[in-house]
């Protein structure tokens, strides 16, 4: 591993600080599971580890019925996806979670490490964009929230500016009649990258789909919104026939690649036989 | 001495039961030292500059940056490496190797290659020396696929060889007459078939210590599946007596064969050493395990066959080309053992048979669990499934009435003992059901029309030993101890297959002493008698037999001693579970320790059972039986389950023998489903040396395994009849679940990774057709 000098700032603002001072080659330690890797494996050039576990306050879960869900940035994947709330709340999350690398390296691993790491294939952005979930943000200048379906802007980039720390995510409460899943492609059972990730959150009223977000993962720079295929499905009473729309469009909609994982084409056809099985799935799950 | 006699007695004392392992208290505890915990005072670390073309002259390389770069204390290059073109495979008894290769050329023949070594205080140093190395390559044209090495006119690769890119001259078999069979034959088929490039993805890395004395010897911790061959060709390179190199070896963390080559590292790691004049270590990246260690030899391969009505066959006719990478390593011998393995498993008597190995610009493909019989009988066996759908009988009922018997001559040249395959084909067919779920429906639930379940078997025999291309020996010491304990002394190395529990059984059953009274020492060239490696599905059968004459010899010498104290003679006495006592009074007697401990005035004896043993050949045999699931909107394969059925002549562990099984069931899954090293056909970079995206089935990813032993066909050359068991369960597997993909479905494969890209892809093609 190369080497580097290593911080252990006690408050934000000075864990702000140095990440401004330090460069760009500063990078935050939370978790740690893709920095060291990506360190080792000589991925990322980093002068500077910036760890940020000894500030305080970044470690709370709480629930609100009128707020959501809101957890830290220090929360571990393992801790959320143990939590018998989230499975029976946010199936779609837990499913996540549940299917992100291995215990081992959720047991470590945070959310929102997931998330800053800004990967087109991370497991956890697809139920959490479907959800509307919102990120916080310190900056220089003073806390900020953003949609997280804004906070991407390709692959390893988001709107995070230097200086600028993930501090937690509030995913706001379901909507009394809805269902909500994600869908993992993989060719293994753990310890797997999304070949295809198909997140769909649905409000329903009876057999009528009133409002409907879908995420699309590992088909684009960043996890994508089918906007188009969501539009095809609000207000309307759900058919086999819809649902095979929504499938073909959501296909239009994603922009793959083609690399050592699987062709753009199979890709593309992942994504509609997974809208598919999860607007299915979505309209029939119970809450 | 002569080889103790089989079946002597009806009951054992000690093998055939799982005895806890030797090994398992430090390996479960962590306290097991592997060569990368070792830290001589002083070590340094020595890394390899890799080259980033597949194929080029190296014009210039200039090391001054690096060496100038504080805490580097050598580099070296082919300019100050001793060029002696020598073997990657260490066999030298064998006549099926390639001299092909420098320790560093000014020449690189593949992407990832090594054209440099630094040592330095700590390996981030050493690290950050190798960008420091200046490569000026002058590129060669370079071919990717043995298609292009072979067209005419392409770029050659190496001098040596017989020429076209081969590394060999064609290995050529004809039994019979095949023009004559296939004039008799009522329906002929043909195939081409192909496969891809899996690597072992052992645990532990490659990784390797080296330490000079003072007197010029050099002392090198290796993690090898031979020993004795590394100090061979380690000698011979370096120009050092054999006696100057001592190798040592303690635990492994796996090895699949592909551990026993003379690594490049190995060298660069001993000259460091020597050049710094301190201990040096070099452990191989993951990355490095991809680019530098050996896959499986990707190849293709056209096999037609002549079948009769009754399904009989009448001729076969195979070509195979197998790609070797940029060198030779062990293409000599998976060639001439994959393509003589077509001469058996289903009866033909009229065989003709080509093979081929190629030189190609891409990384080298050496030694692996299988050695060329994974790809043969991979297509021999997907072709009788088809034979099978042709002659509408069941694929298990026509490999049964084909399959090998007693007395036919395999492809070691050898009468076949026993009908090991027919017992395994006709246990697992009751077993799993076969019959039964054949008759299922293939879509299990209406309402979820797109998954479909298939079930297939897949059959296969392989030699334990590599005889008749290498004359094997086994060698073992046994020395008895004052308080009545015994240490075996072998050369053989523990992969972490639990060979040495093994050993110590047959040790212990022929003393009939005490399991836990033997110790084994292992791993060290200056302490254990010669050996020829782990390899080649042998140690249980070769240097188990060689341990059971020594532990017979070490008996009578022990008998000899008591018979001494107790004033008698040694016929008189009998020793059972360590006991010594008269035949004619058997409450009466005396331990070992007693009979060899010294007591005053009597100094302690020096008993030494020796055992050499000079096998020829037997065979194991195996029939897998799978269930899978595929779906059919995503292309995914699920398998569900298996039942391998394995015949082992006598069966010493049968818990270390079905890990064996389990673990060989889950790379053959791997390699059929998702395992695949892929090399950039337009530039010869690896695309995929990591783990990240080298997929490997994992735990959760495995199926049901109910594993049944038989031991159906006792070889006489093993001790007991025991027979090899490490190489098989990768051979069976794959072609099974090619099969069953095809029940399930109705496509043939004539590849693996069979990927779900390809099951829709192949799906939508039958459509299309239909």
């Amino acid at each position: 591993m190369r080497r580097f000098a290593y911080h252990e700032p006690k408050t934000l603002e000075e864990a702000s600080r140095l990440l401004v001072d330090l460069g760009e080659n500063a990078h935050v330690l939370a978790g740690g599971t893709d920095l060291f890797v990506e360190i080792r494996e000589r991925l990322r050039d980093v002068s500077d580890v910036v760890n940020i576990k000894n500030i305080p306050g970044m470690t709370d879960i709480t629930w609100d019925p009128a707020v959501g869900l809101t957890f830290g940035a220090l929360v571990t994947a393992r801790q959320l996806e143990t939590l018998p709330g989230v499975q029976r709340t946010y199936p779609n999350f837990a499913e996540a979670l549940r299917l992100l690398a291995s215990i081992q390296v959720r047991n470590r691993a945070t959310v929102v490490g997931n998330l800053c790491r800004a990967s087109p294939s991370a497991d956890t952005i697809p139920p959490l964009i479907a959800d509307g979930a919102i990120i916080h943000i310190y900056t220089p200048k003073g806390m900020r929230r953003m949609p997280l379906a804004e906070f991407f802007t390709g692959p390893g980039r988001t709107r995070l500016e230097r200086g600028d720390i993930a501090t937690g995510i509030v995913i706001p409460a379901p909507a009394p009649d809805s269902g909500r899943i994600y869908l993992k492609h993989g060719r293994r059972k753990a310890m797997e990258l999304a070949t295809v990730g198909v997140a769909v959150s649905l409000d329903r009223d009876g057999d009528t789909c009133t409002n409907a977000r879908i995420a699309l993962g590992a088909v684009g720079p960043t996890v994508l919104r089918a906007s188009a295929a969501e539009a095809l499905l609000k207000g309307r009473k759900i058919t086999d026939e819809l649902i095979a729309q929504v499938g073909a469009q959501a296909m239009a909609e994603c922009t793959p690649i083609s690399n050592v994982r699987a062709s753009a084409e199979y890709r593309r056809s992942m994504v509609g036989v997974l809208t598919r099985r999860a607007v299915k799935t979505a309209m029939e799950a119970t809450q | 001495m002569n080889k103790p006699a089989n079946n002597l007695r009806n009951a054992f004392s000690t093998i055939g039961k799982s005895v806890k392992r030797e090994d398992v208290i430090e390996k479960v505890t962590g306290e097991g030292v592997y060569v990368a915990d070792l830290k001589p005072v002083g070590m340094l670390y020595g890394k390899i500059k890799r080259s980033e073309v597949a194929h080029a002259r190296i014009k210039r390389i200039d090391v001054s940056k690096a060496l100038a770069y504080p805490g580097v204390k050598a580099v070296l290059t082919h300019e100050d490496v001793p060029r002696v073109l020598h073997y990657g495979s260490p066999h030298p008894r064998s006549v099926s190797c390639t001299k092909d290769q420098y320790i560093l050329d000014d020449k690189v023949r593949y992407w990832g290659e090594g054209v440099a070594a630094v040592a330095a205080i700590s390996e981030e140093i050493a690290d950050e020396a190798l960008d420091l190395i200046e490569v000026e390559y002058e590129e060669l044209p370079a071919v990717f696929t043995p298609e292009e090495a072979m067209k005419p006119g392409a770029p050659q690769i190496h001098e040596v060889g017989p020429g076209g890119n081969l590394v060999l001259d064609p290995v050529r078999v004809e039994r019979g007459d095949v023009d004559k069979g296939f004039a008799e034959a009522d329906f002929v088929l043909e195939g081409e078939f192909s496969g891809g490039r899996p690597m072992p993805g052992y645990m532990e890395p490659n990784v390797c210590l080296a330490d000079w004395d003072g007197s010029g010897k050099l002392t090198f911790w290796t993690s090898t599946q031979s020993s004795f061959m590394v100090r061979g060709i380690l000698a011979e390179v370096l120009g050092l007596p054999r006696t100057k190199v001592r190798v040592l070896v303690d635990h492994m963390g796996g090895g699949f064969g592909a551990k026993q080559d003379c690594f490049q590292h190995e060298f660069l790691c001993a000259l460091l050493a020597r050049e710094t004049r301190k201990p040096v270590r070099m452990e191989f990246t993951r990355c490095e395990t991809f680019l530098a260690g050996r896959s499986r030899h990707p190849f293709k391969l056209w096999l037609k066959q002549g079948f009769r009505k009754d399904g009989t066959i009448t001729a076969r006719d195979m070509r195979i080309v197998f790609d070797s990478g940029a060198y030779g390593s062990h293409s000599p011998g998976v060639t001439t053992v994959g393509t003589n393995s077509a001469t058996s498993l289903y009866r033909c008597e009229n065989v003709r048979l080509d093979g081929r190995a190629v030189y190609t610009n891409t990384p080298i493909a050496g030694a692996f669990r299988g050695y060329g019989v994974v790809q043969t009988y991979y297509a021999l066996d997907i072709q009788m499934d088809e034979a099978a759908e042709r002659l509408g009988m069941d694929p298990a009922d026509l490999k049964l009435k084909n399959a090998v018997r007693e007395g036919d001559i395999a492809p070691s040249g050898h009468a076949i003992v026993g009908h090991g395959l027919e017992a395994c084909i006709e246990h697992g067919t009751r077993v799993f059901d076969w019959k039964g779920l054949r008759q299922g429906a293939r879509c299990p639930d209406p309402a979820a029309s797109h998954v479909r379940k298939g079930w297939g078997l897949g059959c296969e025999m392989h030699g334990s030993s590599a005889y008749p291309g290498i004359k094997e020996q086994g060698n073992a010491l046994i020395k008895v101890n004052e308080d009545g304990s015994v240490t075996l002394m072998t050369g053989a190395a523990g992969l972490g297959t639990g060979a040495h529990t093994a050993l110590a059984q047959i040790a212990a059953e022929e003393l009939n002493m005490p399991f836990e009274s033997v110790s084994v020492v292992h791993g060290d060239t200056d302490a254990v008698p010669w050996d020829i490696g782990a390899f080649a599905s042998h140690t249980t059968y070769l240097v188990g037999s060689a341990t059971r004459m020594a532990a017979a010899e070490a008996r009578a010498g022990i008998l000899r001693r008591a018979a001494e104290k107790l004033q008698t003679t040694a016929d008189a006495l009998d020793m059972v579970d360590g006991r010594i006592f008269l035949r004619a009074s058997p409450d009466s007697g005396l331990t070992v320790a007693e009979a060899m401990g010294p007591t005053p005035g009597i100094p302690s004896a020096n008993i030494l059972g020796r055992g050499t043993y000079e096998p020829t050949k037997s065979y194991s045999f195996a029939a897998h039986f799978v269930e899978v699931t595929v779906d059919t909107e995503t292309g995914l394969v699920t398998v569900d389950r298996v039942v391998p059925v394995h015949d082992v002549g006598k069966v010493i562990h049968p818990i270390a023998a079905a890990g064996q099984i389990e673990g060989g069931i889950q790379q053959g899954i791997g390699h059929t489903l998702t395992e695949d090293y892929i090399i950039d056909t337009e530039t010869g970079r690896s695309l995929n040396a990591g783990l990240v995206d080298y997929k490997m089935p994992l735990s959760m990813d495995m199926p049901d395994i109910d594993t049944v032993i038989l031991e159906a066909a006792p070889d006489p050359g093993g001790p007991w009849g025991a027979k090899g068991v490490g190489e098989d369960p990768i051979i069976a597997i794959g072609p099974a679940i090619a099969n069953a993909i095809h029940d399930a479905i109705g496509v043939r494969f004539h590849h693996y990774p069979i990927t779900p890209e390809d099951i829709l892809n192949a799906l939508n093609e039958k459509e299309r057709q239909s």
